[in-house]
């Protein structure tokens, strides 16, 4: 694809012509509630003692483990029903944005669903492992957890612009074949 | 653990967390330059509608799930638009891993700045700077006058 000189009166970048586009705050928003739960997870959970000890159940019930599958779960819902369709998406358009200037441009949400996706993969193995028993499972995947999310709140650091490729690469992802060039 | 303690390591977190925040701000889209290449890329090879620019050309790689590679389209493409002897040629390569695997992108956007002999001369990891990258644009116009 060649771009051609944009026309001088729309020098603003914005979403592609026929798709809706967001709000590129209200991702960084949504990622700055997840940092804050993942911080609380590891805090109750290094707070709690030893995590992994105990039956499964007992491990499942302990509440670092119960927020860190609510935060799991809330990652599934942005990746499979899309970030505009998300309890933070609405939460976003309903408190937050009312009260911003509008936004200086609209981005795609295949980006932000992609991250949504990383991140599930991230927590749902911090997950299964924790309820296996491996120690430290939470913390250490909670922990990254909180990198990513941390990064895209504070510094609009863009985790399918570092990984994609990366991923690709490496053969985790196989890129959709029919559409290759 | 003591709450104490508890606190001391989420703080660490987060001071942890900022400092690589701030590392990465401040290499993102720098340019750098690329010394010793014999391979001249030929961007209609890439793009059938790619045309290379007699001048230098703004060789941009980009991914479907990237925010920044939307801006930086935006930007080379004013860029090229306002530059004599400049173009900007924007590849996906969602679907394309054999061009990621042969210029060894790592993150997206990638961008090559090729003189007019289509030898890459910088590479840029993120989003590129305006004002590094019109002097460097200057740069590598006045070396090939």
């Amino acid at each position: 694809m060649t771009s051609q000189p944009p026309p001088a009166s729309n020098p603003s970048p914005v979403a592609t012509p026929g798709t809706r586009g967001i709000d590129p705050r209200g991702p960084r928003f949504s990622a700055g509630i997840t940092a804050v739960l993942l911080l609380v997870v590891i805090g109750l959970d290094l707070g709690g003692g030893s995590t992994a000890g105990g039956t499964l159940l007992e491990r499942a019930g302990q509440p670092a483990a119960i927020l860190f599958s609510a935060i799991t779960v809330l990652f599934a819902w942005g990746f499979f029903a899309g970030v505009t369709r998300h309890p933070y998406g609405w939460l976003f358009r309903t408190l937050v944005r009312p009260r911003l200037d509008a936004p200086s441009h609209l981005e795609d949400p295949r980006p932000p669903r992609f991250s949504q996706g990383v991140g599930l993969a991230v927590t749902l193995v911090g997950l299964l492992l924790h309820l296996v028993g491996v120690p430290y499972a939470l913390e250490v995947f909670a922990g990254a957890a909180f990198l990513a999310a941390f990064l895209n709140a504070m510094f609009d650091f863009c985790v399918g612009c570092q990984l994609y490729l990366v991923f690709v690469r490496v053969g985790i992802i196989r890129p959709r074949a029919d559409s290759r060039a | 653990m003591t709450p104490l303690a508890v606190a001391a390591i989420l703080l660490g977190l987060v001071a942890g967390s900022t400092t690589i925040g701030l590392v990465w701000r401040s290499t993102t889209g720098r340019i750098r330059g690329v010394a010793h290449v014999d391979e001249r890329i030929r961007v209609t090879d890439l793009s059938a509608d790619a045309v290379a620019g007699s001048g230098a050309t703004l060789l941009q790689f980009s991914t479907e799930f990237c925010s920044p590679c939307r801006t930086t389209r935006s930007l080379l493409g004013s860029l090229a638009a306002e530059l004599p002897g400049i173009t900007h040629v924007d590849i996906d390569v969602t679907a394309r891993p054999d061009l990621a695997d042969r210029f060894n992108l790592l993150q997206s956007p990638t961008t090559f700045i090729l003189d007019a002999t289509g030898t890459v001369r910088s590479r840029i990891g993120g989003a590129p700077r305006a004002g590094d990258l019109r002097a460097e644009l200057g740069r590598i116009l006045e070396a090939a006058a």
